[in-house]
């Protein structure tokens, strides 16, 4: 909504500053989007008349013009438009002027003519887009006029955005009734005055209403004999500073009261009306009707129209038929100023896809007592501009008046809510300032009727709200509440989260936040398809790239990841901390698993001591024991085969029995399919599984306090043995006193066999009662060489 | 036998002084001080000479044996000094090159924010609670007293799953959540991902919200500022002009918006300028909303607000498009 300070300024007596004025109206809660000064840049532009054109001699395109702006002589200027001719009048900017956009007009010459000035388009005057063409004003506007004041562009306009449930404020009635509240001023309304003559419209028309809970009101006005024809410059002016186009003072009047009251008007040409008659009715099965926009519409039963004896001719409260459309050859019309259900106009606006200016103002609720105001300021105008008859009578159907709420406000509770004293005087001053009308007033109460306009205030909260608006937000003081805490806990894992995070970090990966959602094909590219059958999608997705949720991480960490390769990044370790989602057949709403997913790609983290070296398989394994051994985990990998790792190189991480996610390195065909590196290494953990089960507080076990003994072994085993099973026979054949098992070498090559590898560990022995001699480990070794021989045909190295 | 000893220690003190390295020193000392060396041999051979010349040939041998010592010592110190100054310079090596270790990770901006803003009200007695981001329109608008045919649902722009089912425009229906599972007291800030179908440079169809929620016996409006007023004078300085304005939401009573009066470099001027931002939004929760979740409105009264967590990055960082949160783009990520 744009509101005009020197319009405003019709309604109430202000004498604040604008600036001070729009400080005043932030703080009530009508939010200024911007401030601007349309004609701020415009000066020495005045009303010309073209009195002679001439083509130029030397530019097919160009003309030369001979315009009066009131001075002894008249100017020359050079111009390319095609839409003027003699006699138009015309802004035109003389030597001097100034316009938006910093431009300065002196003389010069185009194309050899000199040209002393510069007559205007719409758009050179901030006035609208419009640049087709100059900008031709009606023949009664006084030549040599100054533009700024004539146009109303010597103003200043602030655009508020008015919240949804104030729909009352999308009018200058309604901002100035709140600022006049404020300031205690006399809200001033236009003046109507209206000469009825001739037919009573009672005998020419008729209203009836046959749903009446749609269409609680319904007025009509007959004004006959109607001039249609360009609106005056400052009605122009008014609806362009309203962002508006003028098209004809019909139209352009009704506009102009919608502007005015926040009530939107329809003209019908009455002549087109089928037996003078307006019926507002439910559309019937199967009917269709032809929009002002000249869009035919299939309308359903649910929705209202105003029809004519025959057919719908307006889709009730959204947007008029074409049928009965008011054009120039329109003598008479039958002016329509309703009340409907705000619902109702909502459904069928949302129904038919037409989101318009009138449906704006009916969904938000209008005024159903403005209904009659509205329609007279409308009449009028038009006696004034159009040269209307107003026929006597208006056909107001309003078969039950819309009474306000009645709604009790205890003062005390305002107190209570708002943690203020504000004295009960003061509360009921704010209300009855603001139109609310006591019922009862008792000395810890009142009882208050709402006005018309506030379909808003509904609850005693309401109230207080009003009160607390106009009382300051700034006046209320700030005080800090003691905090109580349910003894519920609501998400028990959000710390371990939290600490994680910073974990991961401090371990030299950097955190990335993508996007929820998914791509099926994505996940196919990457291999990792699981759920992908499971994917959530979107009814009304942003674009085809995205249409649901993701149900894995890899998607985006490879993207990630070669969105950064390609801008130069050559050792990229990354990390995603967030949740995925997987449909569950029969819930209404999917799981949400909140995942953990790591990527390497391309070189390890460079050193200028070390050689260069692609990632490989135990940097991402060193991370998952790092996480995992951090958060107190021992876990176990079972090797698979699937799509998204190389063969050989995938496996499930399990904690005992329990899958919690995958790790491997990814497979060429995913890796080439995202522009990836050879080298590139993923792993995904289901957080949420893996914290399901926290971890038991840890016990302390005595420090030993007798010494261990340290043993090494290498044993020589075929490649296809891993360490894992070395391992588990070790442990089982070392008896109790054996502590810890690690490998400490891995050796290939001469002069061990092709398939051969040597495998060394260092077994820790320890007795919690004495000193370990010689013998108890050996006896210990001897048992762990035979059941490696035994069970791997493992042999001494 | 003066004169002998005399040679012996000249001829001694200048085999020290020649020597260049801790080894021939030490063949210097076996020499005349080993077990067979000149000084040894002739206190071994005292036993042939007079009571007289015994006491003369020891006091004189012990005096060179003494003095040799010392000279072995000094030289040995010498030597010593020479060869550590010898081994630093060796092992000269350049400090400035970088250091061997982990390089630096990253937290993503929008997360530090999110936990810096989670610690403050942590502190304050508030716990983390977390809701689905594929939400029922019940939660999502419907318990919120936003109905079907409210206006405020067409300035969501929501994306819809299927009938009844929507990704959340806002963090709030964990508000209805949280209060179905325990009657009051409840004080709970709600970090989340909101989606809206929007996208341009300042709009996201991903953001992160957080909401707070705190239902009491007695909670004012005024404890709805002092609270914001604390978090906003933590996170944004203690001189951080702040102002409530009225502002309308459909699940609080009454509303308002918070703006910080905010001091940043144009971008294209380069002067410092101060505007009003808005930062959060914030109300008394709506005695509709507590019906819902049957909360006694006459006796508990309660706040919530909700506040942009990528806004509030953006801010403080000076960042200049929400797009470059979401980019992932390490130059970007590196910076913070």
């Amino acid at each position: 909504m744009q509101i005009s300070f020197n319009w405003l300024k019709e309604f109430i007596a202000l004498e604040v500053t604008a600036h001070e004025l729009a400080e005043r109206m932030t703080m009530l809660g009508l939010e200024i989007e911007a401030i601007t000064e349309p004609g701020k840049e415009i000066s020495e532009v005045y009303v010309g008349q073209i009195i002679d054109i001439q083509p130029h001699p030397d530019a097919d395109k160009l003309v030369i013009c001979k315009t009066d702006v009131g001075d002894s002589e008249p100017l020359q200027i050079v111009c390319g438009a095609t839409n003027m001719k003699v006699g138009d009048k015309i802004p035109t900017a003389v030597k001097g002027a100034t316009l938006p956009g910093g431009f300065t007009i002196g003389k010069r010459k185009m194309r050899g003519v000199e040209s002393c000035g510069m007559m205007c388009s719409t758009r050179e005057l901030n006035l609208g887009e419009d640049h087709s063409g100059l900008m031709i004003l009606p023949q009664d506007t006084p030549l040599g006029a100054d533009i700024r004041k004539l146009l109303g562009l010597d103003d200043i306009v602030f655009e508020i955005e008015v919240t949804p449930n104030r729909g009352d404020w999308a009018s200058m009635i309604g901002v100035a009734r709140e600022l006049a509240a404020f300031y205690g001023l006399e809200l001033q309304l236009p003046k109507v005055e209206i000469n009825e003559s001739g037919e009573e419209a009672g005998s020419c028309a008729s209203v009836s209403i046959e749903e009446e809970n749609l269409c609680p009101r319904y007025a009509g006005r007959i004004l006959r004999n109607v001039t249609v024809k360009p609106s005056p410059p400052w009605l122009c002016a008014r609806l362009m500073a309203a962002g508006q186009r003028p098209i004809n003072n019909i139209v352009d009047i009704t506009n102009y009261i919608l502007l005015e009251t926040g009530h939107p008007l329809h003209a019908f040409d009455y002549e087109k009306l089928a037996e003078n008659r307006i019926v507002v009715r439910r559309a019937q099965q199967g009917e269709s009707i032809t929009t002002l926009d000249g869009e035919s519409r299939k309308l359903t039963e649910d929705m209202l129209v105003i029809a004519d004896a025959k057919q719908a001719q307006a889709v009730a409260g959204v947007m008029g038929g074409a049928d009965s459309e008011v054009d120039t050859q329109t003598k008479d019309i039958l002016l329509e100023s309703a009340y409907f259900n705000p619902r109702s106009v909502r459904a069928t606006a949302r129904g038919l896809g037409l989101v318009t200016e009138a449906a704006q103002h009916f969904q938000r609720g209008a005024d159903p007592e403005i209904v009659v105001y509205a329609i007279n300021r409308a009449a009028t105008l038009m006696q004034e501009l159009a040269d209307a008859e107003v026929a006597p009578g208006i056909l107001d159907e309003y078969p039950k008046r819309q009474e306000g709420k009645e709604i009790k406000l205890r003062y005390a509770r305002s107190t209570q809510l708002l943690g203020v004293d504000i004295e009960p005087k003061k509360q009921q001053t704010i209300l009855s300032d603001l139109g609310f009308v006591s019922q009862q007033s008792e000395e810890d109460f009142c009882v208050v009727l709402t006005p018309s306009w506030r379909h808003d205030v509904n609850h005693e909260t309401d109230l207080i709200e009003e009160v607390a608006r106009h009382y300051g937000y700034d006046d209320i003081p700030t005080t800090m509440p003691p905090i109580r805490q349910s003894d519920r806990v609501f998400a028990p894992v959000e710390k371990k989260i939290r600490a994680l995070r910073r974990f991961l970090a401090a371990q030299g990966l950097t955190e990335i936040v993508n996007w929820s959602f998914g791509n099926g094909e994505n996940e196919k590219k990457s291999g990792m398809t699981d759920q992908t059958e499971h994917m959530v999608m979107l009814q009304n997705p942003l674009s085809e790239n995205y249409p649901g949720m993701r149900t894995t991480l890899l998607p985006g960490l490879y993207a990630t990841a070669s969105y950064n390769h390609k801008r130069g990044a050559r050792s990229i370790q990354l990390f995603e901390m967030g949740p995925v989602y997987h449909a569950v057949d029969e819930k209404e709403l999917p799981e949400e698993p909140f995942y953990l997913g790591i990527v390497l790609s391309g070189i390890a983290p460079e050193h200028w001591s070390e050689a260069e070296r692609p990632v490989d398989f135990h940097d991402i394994k060193g991370f998952m024991d790092t996480v995992l051994g951090h958060l107190g985990y021992a876990v176990t990998l079972k090797q698979l085969s699937n799509s998204a790792f190389q063969e050989g190189q995938g496996a499930i991480v399990k904690i005992k029995k329990r899958q919690i996610g995958y790790i491997g390195k990814t497979a060429l065909a995913a890796a080439k399919s995202y522009d990836l590196p050879e080298s590139v290494f993923v792993l995904e953990l289901n957080l949420s599984k893996l914290f399901e089960r926290p971890m038991p507080p840890a016990q302390f076990k005595d420090i030993p306090q007798f010494p261990a003994s340290l043993r090494d072994l290498a044993v020589v085993v075929d490649l296809s043995i891993s360490a894992a099973e070395l391992t588990s026979v070790i442990k089982n054949a070392g008896g109790p006193l054996l502590k810890s098992i690690d490998v400490f070498d891995v050796y290939r090559g001469n002069p061990l066999p092709e398939n051969k590898k040597s495998i060394a560990f260092n077994l820790v022995f320890q007795s919690p009662d004495r000193t370990l001699k010689d013998k108890d480990t050996q006896k210990a070794i001897e048992k762990i060489i035979k059941k490696l021989q035994q069970q791997h045909g493992a042999e001494l190295r | 036998m003066k004169e002998r000893f005399e040679t012996i220690r000249d001829e001694a003190l200048a085999r020290i002084g020649a020597t260049t390295d801790l080894k021939s020193l030490d063949e210097v000392r076996v020499a005349y001080l080993g077990r067979k060396g000149k000084v040894t041999e002739i206190l071994r051979g005292l036993g042939q000479a007079s009571p007289e010349e015994r006491k003369e040939i020891g006091q004189r041998a012990n005096t060179l044996k003494k003095e040799l010592n010392e000279c072995l010592d000094t030289r040995k110190n010498t030597l010593e000094e020479q060869e550590n100054l010898e081994k630093v310079q060796s092992e000269n090596i350049d400090i400035s090159l970088p250091g061997r270790g982990i390089p630096p990770g990253h937290v993503h901006v929008i997360n530090q924010i999110s936990d810096e803003v989670l610690d403050i009200f942590s502190q304050m007695g508030f716990q983390v609670a977390v809701g689905p981001d594929v939400e029922t329109e019940y939660y999502n608008f419907d318990a919120l007293n936003t109905p079907d045919d409210h206006p405020a649902r067409d300035s969501h722009d929501t994306f819809f799953v299927k009938p009844g089912v929507v990704l959340r425009t806002q963090t709030s229906p964990v508000q209805i959540r949280v209060m179905e599972q325990t009657p009051p007291p409840v004080a709970v800030v709600v970090p989340g991902r909101v989606y809206r179908v929007d996208l341009d440079a300042t709009h996201s169809p991903m953001f992160v919200q957080m909401e707070g929620l705190l239902v009491d016996k007695n909670i004012t409006f005024a404890d709805l500022k002092g609270t914001l007023m604390h978090f906003l004078h933590t996170f944004f300085g203690k001189d951080i002009q702040v102002r409530f304005r009225p502002h309308f939401f459909p699940f609080t009573e009454p509303s308002a918006e918070v703006d910080i009066l905010w001091t940043a470099r144009d971008r294209h001027t380069g002067e410092m300028k101060s505007k009003w931002l808005e930062i959060l939004g914030c109300g008394m929760v709506h005695p509709e909303v507590f019906k819902r979740v049957s909360y006694d409105y006459e006796s508990y009264s309660g706040y919530a607000f909700g506040l942009g967590i990528d806004r509030i990055a953006m801010v403080r960082h000076a960042v200049s498009s929400i797009t470059h949160l979401y980019d992932n783009d390490l130059r970007f990520l590196e910076q913070f």
